[in-house]
C-alpha cells in the first residue's frame, strides 16, 4: 500500500562517493590548488615548500580537529583558539622555570595536555550539563581562558626551549619532523573513526533527542565531545609553539573562527551528524594554501587579505553548494 | 521474563492534559493491544514507560516491585526497549549502526565491533529480507530508505535489544501486508519465547489477527480491558469512541448540493511527487470528501493545489479561471485556504500571542503594513466566536491553549477575509470531541453561505458524516466516487483496500 | 515512582521561574546592583557623569545589537557574525567622508548606512538563496571585510570626525544628555514600533518561531530574512559612524570588539538565539548592564588577567539565569 512514496534511489555514482567520503569536494579543492599554486611558482611543491605548509598549518589543522568533535554532535567551540593560547602560556613558563631540559620539556607537554583538558571538560560541563547555548557559552569560556593566560604569562615574547623548537623544525633520519606528527596524527584519526564515540557523537548531531530516546547518555557524550576538543586544542598548542618558538596570551585568538571554517570547507556539517575529521585537516591546508597562492600570484601586499577572504568565503560557499548538489 | 504494571499515570502539558488516569497491566506471553483515537494518550502512556516522558504522577511497578524510570536509558536496563511512532533513527548512520545504536558492539574498549554489529544486524535484516524491498542492505543509510523501510529498521533496532518487555507504538503504519505479516510471525515466537509486548496499531483487523488481551484508552483515561477472544471491533469501536462521539457521526448523512451550482475549483489531471492523474470540481456549497488509508496522496494533492510542492503536471481552475500556483502566498491570493492537522509543524507559531496567530492572512490579503491591535481584535473575533473558541485574551499565548482551541486559532486565521476554497487536511487530528463538533458545524454553515470545501479526513466516521461526495484515493489515484447512498461505511472501506 | 512529594519544591520553582522569565526586570535590577556595587568598590562611579559615559558606550553596543537583536529573531540558527567588520569598515568610511568638516556628515551617514546594507543584503541572499548557514556565511564575510579594511587604510589617512559629530555623541544635547542616547531611546521606540505596531514584525517572529507554519500562511519567509540581515548590516554601518564621533578617528579593526558582545546582550536580554521570542527592549538592558560589568573590571584594581576571569565566570552565572535549553525529557 505504500507504493505511492517514490523511491530517492537516483542517487548518482558520485552522490554515494561523496557519502562515503564527505572529504572528496574539500580534496578536489586542494588538489585544484596544489596546481595552482605549482602554475604560478614551481618551487611552491617542492620538499622545502611543503614542508614550510605543513609546520605552519599543523596548528590550525589539530585545531580544525578539535573543533570537528563537537561539530560532530551539532555543537561549536568558539573558545578552541583560548585554549590553545592558555596552553601556549602554560607549557612556556613551565619549561622556562624547570630548566628548558628535555624532561622539563616532557612535564611541561604532560601539563599542558591536562589543561586543554580540563578546559574541554568545563566548556562540557557548560554546554551539555547546564545546557546554555554553546555560541555565548564558549564565547564567555573563551574570555575566562584568555584570562588564565594573561595571568600565567602577561605579556608575549618568552622564548620556548631551543630543544622544543629544534625538535620541531627539525629532521630525524632526513625526514622532517612535522612529518612524523603529521603520520602519528593520521594513525590516531583512523584509530578515532572506528571508536564507538565518533558513532555515537554523529548520532546525537543527528538528532539528539532521538539519540536520547534510543538511550544514549547524550550528555557524556556531547561532554566527551569538548574533552576530546579541548585535548587536540592543547595539541596544537604544542604545534604553534614548536612554529613561534614562544610564548603569546592572544596567539589562538583568530584562529577560532579559522578552525570553524576549516571544518565546514572540509564538507562536514555545522548542524552535526555528519562529516570527518579528515575533511577539517584538508580544509585547514585549503587555507593555507588560498594564502600562499594569493601571495605567489603577486597580489599587492595591501590586497591579499582581502583576496583571501574573498577566496575563503567562495569556497565555503562551493563546498556547502556543492555538497548540497550531490547529496540533496 | 517480566510483568508490568502501571497505575494512576498523568501527564499534562501546560494546560493540556495528555493522560489523566492510565492503568494498564501487561503480563509475560502475551501481545497486549493498546487502542484509542488520536490524542487519547497511547503514546504518552508508552513514552512514560520507555523514560522518555516524565509522568506528573502514577507508579510503574515491574513484577510487583516499584520502579522508578527517569530515562530511556533506565527503561533500558530494566528491559524495556520501544519501537517509537515518530522513530528513534538517525538519518545519516546506516541501517547496521541504527539496528545496533541502544548498545554498540565494543571491542577492545573503545571500538565499534564492526563484525558483531553486521552480524546482529543481519540476523535481523534477514528475517525480513524477502519484505524489505530493493536497496535495504546492512550498510545502507537512512535517509535513502522508504517510510516502510524506516519503519521495519526501527522495528530491528527494537527487536536486537532482546529486552523482555517490548513496546511497539503503531509499527504497522506504513507497513504492506507482506512486512506486517512477517512482523506479526516474529511477534508471535517472541511471545512464545515469554515476552510481554505492548502493541498499538488503528487496524482492528490486526488487532484481532494478533491480540490476546486489549486495553482501550479514551481522552486521557484508560477505559477498559478485555480478553480479545470475548470481544469484538463494534464493543471496541463503542469503548474507544463513547456516546458523544456516536450522536455527532451517525447523524443523518448531508444531503447532497444541486449539481446546477457552479464550480470553484476544478482540477485536471495533477501529477505531482506521491499521485498522479487526480481530477475533481468541488463546487459553491459542497462539501468534497478525500477518503481511504492513511498517505494514499490525500494530503501530497491538498499541499500541491495550496503551492507548497507544485505539482509537475495538470491544470487548477478557481472560479473558472486556469491559475498556476507556485506557492502558498499565491494560492492565498487567488482565494485558497488551508489547514493542516499537524497543527504544530504547520500551523501554529509556537510562544506567540493568539493575536499574532490569528492575523498572517488577514494582513496579506489586505496588503497591510501597519498592525491596528484594536480593529484586529474586533475583526478577529467573529470567526473565533463562530468556532466557539475559549482563550482569555488576545495577548494570551498560544501555547497555553488546549489542543482543540489552538486548531480553532487556526482555522480563524483564515476566516477574516473569507476564501473561496477551504481545503482541510486532516483538520482534527489530536483535538477533542467537543473541537470536532464545533468545527464541523462552522464547516456546513460556512458551505452552506457558498464557500467550496474540501475535507481530507483519517477517520472515516468524519467523512461519512459530514462530506456531501468522497473520493476513495488509493496509491496516488482516486480509484472511486461515492455519492448519495453509496455512502457507507462498507464501501470505504471496500474502495479503501480494494489494491491494498 | 511517586513524584507527588516534589510538588511543594516544584511550586517554590515555577515561582522562581516567573521571575527569570521576565528577562527585562531581572537585567534591571542587576543594573542597579553593579551600579550600587560599582559605588562601594569606587566612590563616583555612579555619579550621573559616569553613568551618562557608560551609557553613552552602551549606545554604540546597543545600535549593534539592534541589527543583531533582529537577525536572531528570525531564528533558521540566525547569527551575524560580520557585524564587527562593517562597524570597522564604517568608521574608516565615516572618517574619510567627514576629514574633520561638518559638511561631510549627511554625506557620511548615507555612505555608512548604504554600505552596511550592502554587506548585509549580500549575508542575506548567501543564507537565504543560496542556503549557507549564517554562521558560514557572516564569517566568511568577516573575513573579507577584514581584507577589505586592510586595502582602504592603505596609504590613506584613516580620518577624522566632523566636530559636530563628536558633539552630537559626547556632549549634552537635550536635558543635560547627548544627542546619541536620544538617538537610541529613538531606535528604541522604532524597534518597538517595528516589532509590535507593523506587519513587518509580527511576521519576523513567524518566521522565527515557526518557519514552515509562517509559509503556508503567505508569509515572504526570503524576503523577509534578506531584509533583517540588511537591516543588521544597516545598524553596524550606523554604529561605525558614532563610534568615530566618540573615539574621533578610526583605529584597526575597532569593530572587532562589538561582534561578540552585541550576541551576548541580545541573549542577556532575553531572546534565545533559537529565535523567535524577546525583543529589542531587553536588549538595550542587556547592552547597559554587559557595558556596566566591564566598566567596574576597569575600576577595581586588579589585573587585566584577572579582569578577564572574572568578566568571563560573570558572564556564565549570568548565563544561567536566561537561556538554558530544555531537558531531554519533559
Amino acid at each position: 500500500m505504500s507504493a505511492v512514496e517514490t523511491r530517492s534511489s537516483s542517487r548518482s555514482g558520485l552522490g554515494a562517493l561523496v557519502e562515503r567520503f564527505p572529504f572528496l569536494p574539500a580534496l578536489v579543492i586542494l588538489v585544484a590548488l596544489l596546481a595552482l599554486n605549482g602554475w604560478f611558482q614551481p618551487n611552491s611543491l617542492g620538499f622545502r615548500a611543503i614542508t614550510g605548509l605543513i609546520s605552519t598549518y599543523l596548528a590550525l589543522m589539530m585545531l580544525a580537529v578539535a573543533q570537528t568533535y563537537v561539530v560532530y554532535a551539532g555543537d561549536v567551540d568558539l573558545s578552541v583558539g583560548a585554549i590553545l593560547s592558555l596552553v601556549n602560556c602554560v607549557i612556556i613558563v613551565l619549561m622556562e622555570r624547570w630548566g628548558g631540559g628535555g624532561v622539563a620539556v616532557l612535564g611541561a607537554i604532560a601539563i599542558g595536555i591536562l589543561t586543554g583538558l580540563a578546559c574541554g571538560l568545563l566548556n562540557g560541563i557548560v554546554v551539555a550539563v547546564l545546557r546554555l547555548q554553546a555560541i555565548v557559552a564558549t564565547f564567555a569560556t573563551s574570555i575566562f581562558f584568555t584570562g588564565l593566560a594573561l595571568y600565567v604569562l602577561p605579556v608575549a615574547g618568552t622564548p620556548a626551549p631551543t630543544v622544543y623548537w629544534r625538535t620541531y623544525g627539525g629532521r630525524f633520519f632526513e625526514i622532517p619532523f612535522v612529518f612524523y606528527v603529521v603520520v602519528a596524527l593520521a594513525i590516531i584519526l583512523a584509530i578515532a573513526v572506528r571508536a564507538r564515540l565518533t558513532t555515537q557523537m554523529l548520532a546525537v548531531g543527528d538528532d539528539p533527542f532521538k539519540a536520547f530516546q534510543s538511550g544514549l547518555p547524550v550528555t557524556a557524550i556531547r561532554l566527551k565531545g569538548y574533552v576530546l576538543c579541548g585535548v587536540f586544542s592543547a595539541l596544537a598548542a604544542l604545534c604553534i609553539t614548536g612554529d613561534t618558538a614562544s610564548g603569546d596570551p592572544l596567539v589562538g585568538g583568530a584562529m577560532t573562527l579559522y578552525s570553524v571554517a576549516a571544518v565546514v570547507l572540509g564538507g562536514t556539517a555545522l548542524s552535526g551528524g555528519r562529516g570527518s575529521v579528515v575533511g577539517s585537516v584538508l580544509g585547514a591546508l585549503i587555507i593555507g594554501l588560498i594564502n600562499s597562492l594569493v601571495f605567489y600570484v603577486g597580489t599587492p601586499s595591501q590586497w591579499q587579505n582581502l583576496v583571501q577572504g574573498l577566496a575563503i568565503l567562495l569556497a565555503l560557499m562551493l563546498g556547502v553548494l556543492v555538497t548540497r548538489r550531490v547529496r540533496p | 521474563m517480566a510483568n508490568l504494571t502501571i497505575r494512576g499515570a498523568r501527564k499534562a502539558y501546560g494546560a493540556t492534559v495528555a493522560l489523566s488516569r492510565g492503568d494498564f497491566d501487561l503480563k509475560e506471553g502475551e501481545v497486549h493491544v493498546l487502542i484509542g483515537s488520536n490524542g487519547s494518550g497511547k503514546s504518552t502512556l508508552c513514552k512514560i514507560v520507555s523514560g522518555s516522558v516524565r509522568p506528573d504522577a502514577g507508579e510503574v511497578l515491574i513484577d510487583g516491585k516499584p520502579v522508578s524510570i527517569d530515562g530511556p536509558r533506565a527503561a533500558r536496563a530494566l528491559g524495556i526497549a520501544t519501537f517509537y511512532q515518530e522513530l528513534s533513527l538517525a538519518a545519516h548512520r546506516t541501517v547496521a549502526e541504527n539496528i545496533g545504536l541502544p548498545e554498540l558492539p565494543g571491542k577492545g574498549g573503545i571500538f565499534v565491533d564492526r563484525a558483531r554489529l553486521n552480524a546482529i544486524a543481519e540476523r535481523h535484516i534477514s528475517r525480513f529480507a524477502d519484505v524489505a524491498g530493493e536497496g535495504f542492505s546492512a550498510d545502507t543509510r537512512v535517509e535513502h530508505l522508504r517510510e516502510d523501510q524506516r519503519q521495519l529498521v526501527e522495528i530491528m533496532k527494537a527487536l536486537a535489544t532482546e529486552a523482555p518487555i517490548l513496546i511497539f507504538d503503531e509499527p504497522t503504519s506504513s507497513l504492506d501486508r507482506a512486512q506486517v505479516e512477517r512482523f506479526f510471525e516474529i511477534l508471535r515466537e517472541l511471545k512464545a519465547e515469554g515476552r510481554a509486548i505492548v502493541f498499538i496499531s488503528h487496524r482492528m483487523d490486526e488487532i484481532f489477527s494478533v491480540g490476546d488481551r486489549v486495553t482501550v484508552i479514551r481522552d486521557g483515561e484508560t477505559v477498559g480491558t478485555s480478553q480479545i477472544s470475548e470481544t469484538n471491533p463494534a464493543n471496541i469501536i463503542r469503548q474507544m469512541v463513547g456516546e458523544t462521539e456516536l450522536a455527532v457521526t451517525e447523524g443523518a448523512p448531508p444531503a447532497t448540493v444541486e449539481a446546477k451550482a457552479e464550480a470553484v475549483l476544478s482540477v485536471a489531471g495533477l501529477s505531482g511527487k506521491g499521485f498522479a492523474g487526480v481530477s475533481f470540481e468541488v463546487r459553491r456549497g459542497e462539501i468534497l470528501g478525500f477518503g481511504g488509508l492513511h498517505g494514499q496522496g490525500q494530503s501530497a494533492v491538498l499541499r500541491s493545489i495550496f503551492g507548497v510542492s507544485p505539482a509537475a503536471a495538470g491544470s487548477i481552475r478557481i472560479n473558472r479561471e486556469e491559475r498556476a500556483i507556485r506557492s502558498p502566498r499565491e494560492a492565498i491570493r487567488c482565494g485558497l485556504a488551508y489547514v493542516s492537522g499537524d497543527r504544530g509543524r504547520d500551523g501554529v507559531v509556537h510562544g506567540r500571542p493568539i493575536l499574532e496567530n490569528v492575523t498572517p492572512i488577514h494582513f496579506l490579503r489586505n496588503r497591510l503594513s501597519l498592525v491596528r491591535p484594536g480593529s484586529l481584535r474586533e475583526r478577529a473575533a467573529k470567526p473565533l466566536s463562530a468556532l466557539k473558541t475559549r482563550f482569555a485574551g488576545y495577548e494570551q499565548p498560544v501555547n497555553a491553549l488546549s489542543g482543540g482551541n489552538q486548531q480553532k486559532i487556526v482555522i480563524a486565521r483564515w476566516l477574516i477575509d473569507r476564501p473561496d476554497v477551504l481545503l482541510l487536511d486532516d483538520p482534527t487530528k489530536g483535538i477533542d470531541l467537543q473541537a470536532k463538533a464545533d468545527l464541523f458545524a462552522l464547516i456546513r454553515s460556512l458551505a452552506a453561505e457558498g464557500m467550496g470545501i474540501v475535507l481530507y479526513s483519517s477517520e472515516d466516521a468524519e467523512l461519512l458524516a459530514n462530506a456531501d461526495r468522497i473520493l476513495v484515493f488509493n496509491s496516488g489515484s482516486v480509484s472511486r466516487e461515492l455519492t448519495g447512498a453509496d455512502r457507507t461505511r462498507y464501501n470505504l472501506y471496500h474502495a479503501a483496500y480494494e489494491a491494498a | 515512582m511517586s513524584v507527588e512529594t516534589a510538588g511543594r519544591a516544584e511550586a517554590s520553582r515555577l515561582a522562581a521561574a516567573s521571575l527569570i522569565r521576565q528577562p527585562l526586570l531581572v537585567a534591571l535590577i542587576l543594573i542597579v546592583l553593579l551600579l550600587a556595587l560599582g559605588e562601594m568598590l569606587s566612590p563616583g562611579f555612579a555619579s550621573p557623569q559616569q553613568i551618562l559615559r557608560l551609557l553613552i558606550v552602551a549606545a554604540l553596543l546597543g545600535i549593534v545589537a539592534a541589527g543583531q537583536n533582529l537577525v536572531i529573531l528570525g531564528g533558521r540558527e540566525g547569527i551575524d557574525l560580520s557585524v564587527g567588520g562593517i562597524v570597522s569598515l564604517s568608521a574608516i568610511i565615516a572618517g574619510n567622508v567627514m576629514n574633520g568638516s561638518d559638511g561631510g556628515i549627511l554625506p557620511a551617514i548615507l555612505a555608512c548606512v548604504a554600505a552596511g546594507a550592502l554587506f548585509g543584503t549580500f549575508n542575506g541572499v548567501g543564507v537565504t538563496l543560496l542556503r549557507i548557514p549564517p554562521l558560514v556565511m557572516t564569517l566568511g564575510m568577516l573575513g573579507v571585510l577584514q581584507g577589505l579594511l586592510v586595502v582602504i587604510r592603505q596609504g590613506v589617512p584613516s580620518g577624522r570626525a566632523a566636530p559636530a559629530l563628536s558633539e552630537f555623541v559626547t556632549r549634552p544635547f537635550l536635558l543635560g544628555l547627548p544627542g546619541i542616547i536620544w538617538l537610541w531611546v529613538l531606535i528604541g521606540l522604532l524597534m518597538a514600533f517595528l516589532l509590535r505596531r507593523t506587519v513587518f514584525g509580527y511576521r519576523v517572529y513567524a518566521i522565527g518561531s515557526n518557519e514552515q507554519a509562517a509559509l503556508l500562511a503567505g508569509v515572504p519567509v526570503r524576503l523577509i530574512r534578506v531584509s533583517l540581515f540588511t537591516l543588521s548590516g544597516a545598524f553596524a554601518g550606523l554604529a561605525g559612524l558614532c563610534l568615530i564621533g566618540y573615539a574621533g578617528t578610526s583605529f584597526a579593526n575597532v569593530g572587532e570588539l562589538y561582534m561578540l558582545p552585541s550576541i551576548i546582550a541580545v541573549v542577556l536580554g532575553g531572546t534565545p538565539l533559537s529565535g523567535g521570542k524577546g525583543g529589542y527592549t531587553g536588549t538595550m538592558a542587556g547592552a547597559v548592564l554587559l557595558v556596566i560589568l566591564q566598566s567596574i573590571l576597569t575600576t577595581i584594581n586588579i589585573e587585566e588577567s584577572g579582569r578577564q576571569v572574572i568578566f568571563g565566570l560573570t558572564l556564565l552565572v549570568l548565563m544561567l539565569f536566561y537561556g538554558r535549553g530544555r531537558a531531554m525529557r519533559a
